[in-house]
């Protein structure tokens, strides 16, 4: 799911959780669901099966609902409850033939059952039916992060995977670096050249961004013409190194509107979390969005086509004031484009 | 005899599962002895579950009786003792391992 190239990852298999109180029934359902080339990892509680759950967010759990102690029933709705876990399907294991367990299962969000003993046959066969359900889940779920006009990933995708990659960053003391890039006078090529041209640029942007990163990186339009790099385990140094290999293949990319040759320039703002969070204390994903974005404006300030680090200290507010114009006349616009 | 005796994936499985019968009676009488109804209700509870998926849905059949009864507060002795005597004819089945328990 993370790689720059948006294809489903066909290649590896179906991870499914099985939870059941036998070790006899878990060994059972091991052999028959081979023929089916899965992935499967077993549990034998409420409280292994939830936490394997959590941990390695399975595709599929067969889920027994005839567990002493607390009941399958309870651990389904646990299940539907965490957001981590809500989307994976459960089909549920019943001894029982009786409607109302069953009834109850659908209630809780099973999408299948299969009744003990099963036949291998339909156990594969239900297996089958609530993957392939799956798979399209995901791919919606994926398609529902793209960009239409770029074919890279969007705000949505950004917002979520800052969030996850921010919990890491600071848990295990990686660093991690964002840079906001945005086109130089972007509305006058609009309006010189049409916005057709305009499409095209941000298109040409995106194909090459998209090849320059690596896969664990993630590259996404921020909305019109901001795009973001969000760079795992990488120091302030290499985004700023990355940053200035992308300006100059800005520069470079041959365009010719009308038969006449146009040079496109971006400049950008780059920022690392763990610098922004000693300077801030704000461990929220936002304030590294607003770090990159403020080193951005800095950039566009000072002329355009170049790469400003975050400021690594808060300025004094003596400082801020000399900076900022006298207030004459209607507020500046918050960012010349 | 397994239901399962002639499927070429299961007799291993099979096997596994008759050779550990002997210690889920030893199981279910240590749990009779203790006076712990509840040890074997859960334990009846247990071989339910697997035992007709390896093939001895009568096996399934009397641990469910014996769940049941344990489950109501029911003397339980009957079904205990037919549970038992049941788990005690099982064998495999499997023509090469072929052996009576």
């Amino acid at each position: 799911m993370r790689a720059n190239s948006l294809k489903p990852d066909s290649a590896a298999p179906a991870c499914v959780l099985a939870i059941d109180d036998s070790p006899e029934v878990l060994a059972l359902l091991s052999v028959r669901l081979k023929p089916e080339g899965l992935k499967l990892v077993t549990a034998e509680s409420y409280d292994e099966g939830l936490a394997m759950a959590m941990e390695l967010l399975p595709d599929l759990i067969l889920l027994d609902v005839d567990m002493p102690e607390h009941s399958g029933l309870d651990l389904c709705r646990r299940l539907k409850e965490e957001g981590a876990t809500a989307n994976i399907p459960v089909i549920f294991l019943t001894g029982s033939s009786d409607v109302s367990t069953k009834v109850h299962g659908f209630d809780l969000g099973a999408v299948d059952y299969v009744t003990k003993p099963f036949h291998p046959a339909e156990l594969r066969a239900r297996v089958r039916a609530a993957l392939r359900m799956k798979r399209a889940q995901d791919l919606l779920t994926q398609r529902a992060q793209i960009d239409a006009l770029t074919g890279l990933r969007n705000r949505a995708y950004l917002d979520e995977r800052l969030a996850q990659e921010m919990s890491m960053a600071m848990a295990l003391g990686r660093p991690l670096s964002l840079i906001m890039m945005d086109i130089d006078h972007f509305k006058n090529l609009n309006d010189s050249y049409g916005h057709p041209f305009g499409d095209l640029v941000l298109q040409r942007v995106g194909d090459f961004l998209a090849r320059s990163v690596r896969p664990c990186d993630a590259v996404c339009r921020y909305g019109g013409e901001e795009i973001t790099l969000l760079l795992t385990d990488t120091p302030i140094e290499g985004a700023l190194a990355v940053a200035e290999r992308v300006r100059i293949q800005t520069r470079e990319l041959e365009l010719s509107p009308r038969g006449q040759p146009v040079m496109v320039t971006a400049s950008f703002g780059v920022a690392e979390a763990l610098a922004v969070l000693g300077r801030t204390g704000d461990k929220r994903p936002s304030a590294l969005i607003v770090a990159a974005d403020e080193a951005l404006y800095t950039a566009k300030r000072e002329g355009r086509d170049r790469v400003q680090r975050a400021q690594t200290i808060t300025p004094k507010r003596d400082s801020i004031l000399r900076l900022c114009p006298p207030l004459t006349g209607p507020p500046p616009a918050r960012r010349a484009s | 005899v397994s239901e399962f005796a002639d499927d070429p994936d299961m007799v291993e499985l099979v096997e596994l599962f008759v050779a550990g019968i002997p210690a889920q009676i030893a199981k279910l009488d240590a749990a009779r002895a203790a006076g712990d109804p509840d040890g074997v209700r859960r334990l009846a509870h247990q071989i339910k579950g697997a035992a007709g998926g390896y093939g001895f849905p009568t096996i399934t059949d009397a641990a469910g009786r014996l769940e049941a009864t344990t489950a109501g507060g029911a003397p339980f002795e009957e079904a205990f003792a037919a549970l038992v005597q049941l788990c005690r004819s099982v064998r495999a089945g499997a023509p090469a391992s072929a052996r009576a328990a």
